[in-house]
């Protein structure tokens, strides 16, 4: 018989250290080009860094040598996925220093093309963050739906994604009794498909085993980030700008704000910014039927001079948009070109979240808790 | 932070989440098994079928240059400055020429070139033009193997020529 030795193994004497590894910037779970360096202790996350600015384009430097309608592409380039919100912040925001009017049908018309905008880009979330979490189908599912809406974008505004489509004093083209009624039509498929959607993943208990519980954000963290949007709707907090501080029209229409209940696991985690968002895309179809009630017949542009020269002041101004706040400041010394245009994003305030949020948590965890807050680079780096 | 301590797994919850499991995954391939039969396809075989695109599509950009009176107003809109336009003064003494829409023609336009490669497909350029000689059209296959074949000088005779192709109705 051998006889063992006693080892002199003392844990505590065991020297550890963290390992490195580099998430992205080409990591398919990132949402585009984010890079993650991660410290983890066997598989758990104990620190992320993002790093940011590879797809930096100079936007808010690039608007200061353009005349005010030349920002619109520019807009749509920032967030991609919904680029309607996007343009439609930025001509909120030079109309207001006009004071423009802009005509009824218009005003109809714009919200109907936000709220279709926010379905199109939740879809996109659903379709993306099943993706993250390993169900390939629904993504599919998603693309089917929001082709519909794409075809009648590139109908509009001859752009499947960027469009350039809300001007400053309305719209671009009008929209004809044919598409209206094709939208009318279809907006109780499509009413049945998320409810199916839900079932599909978000009911679905290996799902529910992926992101209950995961990466937790309090109400508390979400306010000392900034957090706002899905996020903060997620963790339990009644704030909507289309309910609180009306823009464009939204008082007008009856919608309710959804926020996370913690129906799974704990308020705030990963299941409940999957809810809030599967929620609110019944709450914009909701918008979109009065819209479709309500839309009148009239011109789509008002009156704006061919050379926009707004008065010399300075002006900030904020709009839902599907992942949150996007603020645009802008500074005019008086001339046809912007003095100074900076845009507050709301993906990049989330981003900022990731190295509070990461710490505990395995890889694969990690992946869903950057999948749901939804970010989109172009927006965090502009 | 985002540490839950889960509750303790009992006897029966072992076998309610098990149960809750298999309901919710069968209900899920309920689901998906709908989309083998009966959903129409939404996929197009591309090279062999071809999508027509809606009427105001904005694809690549076609400059009717005998309706051009080289304002240079789509090279001012342009926000990424890729529209090259030259143009000199017509000679008093030379015919009188005027565009389909009756604007005569006082510059003889020596240069138009747009650099596709840059234009980022906004269509604002095809906005201010007050003859709409300048037009997108709905042509989408128009990949090239160098940046420079990108460059399309709409006074060249090869251009010139996809007039009958791409112009809705000429």
């Amino acid at each position: 018989m051998i006889k063992m030795e006693k080892t002199s193994f003392d844990q505590e004497k065991l020297k550890t250290e963290l390992l490195t590894i580099n998430m992205g910037p080409q990591h398919p779970a990132t949402h585009g080009v984010l890079r993650v360096e991660i410290k983890t202790d066997s598989e758990i996350v104990a620190e992320a860094t993002p790093y940011l600015g590879y797809l930096h384009r100079c936007m808010e430097k690039h608007t200061e040598h353009l005349d005010y309608r030349g920002v619109i592409p520019f807009c749509d380039r920032m967030d991609y996925l919904a680029a309607m919100n996007a343009e439609l912040g930025w001509v909120l925001t030079v109309e207001k220093m006009l004071g423009t009017e802009v005509p009824e049908r218009a005003q109809t018309l714009r919200i109907m093309i936000a709220e279709l905008q926010r379905i199109a880009s939740h879809l996109m979330f659903f379709g993306t963050y099943a993706i993250d979490l390993g169900a390939f189908s629904p993504f599919l599912y998603a693309f089917q739906d929001r082709e519909f809406i794409l075809r009648l974008f590139e109908e509009l505004s001859g752009a499947r994604l960027l469009y350039n489509y809300i001007w400053l004093g309305g719209v671009w083209n009008d929209i004809n009794d044919e598409q209206l009624s094709r939208l009318e039509n279809w907006l109780p498929e499509l009413e049945e498909n998320i409810k199916k959607y839900h079932a599909l993943v978000g009911e679905n208990k290996i799902f529910i085993g992926r992101t209950a519980n995961v990466s937790i954000v309090s109400k508390e963290m979400a306010f000392d980030y900034g957090a706002t949007g899905p996020v903060l709707r997620g963790s339990g907090v009644d704030w909507d700008l289309r309910k609180k501080r009306p823009y464009a029209g939204y008082e007008k229409y009856d919608f309710d704000v959804i926020k996370g209940e913690g129906l799974k696991g704990t308020l705030g985690d990963c299941w409940d910014r999957y809810y809030v968002r599967m929620m609110e895309m019944h709450e914009s179809i909701k918008i979109i039927k009065q819209c479709l009630a309500g839309i009148e017949e009239g011109p789509v542009m008002g009156k704006v001079s061919k050379i926009v020269k707004p008065p010399k002041g300075e002006i900030y101004l904020r709009t839902e948009c599907p992942r949150g706040e996007l603020g645009y400041h802008l500074v005019s010394d008086g001339t046809k070109n912007p003095y100074r245009v900076k845009v507050k994003s709301s993906c990049f305030t989330h981003t900022s979240m990731l190295p509070d949020m990461a710490p505990g948590l395995m890889i694969a965890d990690f992946v869903a808790a950057i999948g749901s807050i939804d970010i989109v680079l172009g927006e965090v780096d502009r | 932070m985002s540490i839950v301590t889960e509750q303790k797994l009992t006897f029966t919850g072992y076998f309610r989440n098990i149960w809750t499991a298999v309901r919710t995954t069968f209900k899920g391939m309920m689901i998906t098994f709908k989309y083998v039969y009966g959903v129409k396809s939404v996929t197009v075989e591309y090279p062999e079928v071809k999508e027509v695109l809606p009427e105001n599509s904005r694809s690549r950009l076609y400059n009717d240059v005998e309706n051009c009176i080289s304002c240079m107003q789509c090279a001012t809109a342009c926000p990424v400055d890729c529209i090259y336009i030259a143009a000199v003064k017509r000679d008093k003494d030379s015919p009188a020429l005027k565009t389909t829409s009756g604007n005569p023609i006082r510059l003889d336009l020596t240069q138009y070139t747009i650099d596709t490669a840059l234009c980022c497909y906004c269509g604002l350029c095809t906005t201010v033009c007050p003859t709409e000689c300048l037009t997108h059209t709905t042509d989408y296959e128009f990949a090239q193997f160098t940046l420079d074949e990108m460059k399309y000088d709409y006074l060249a005779a090869d251009v010139r020529a996809w007039r009958t192709r791409v112009v809705k109705g000429a």
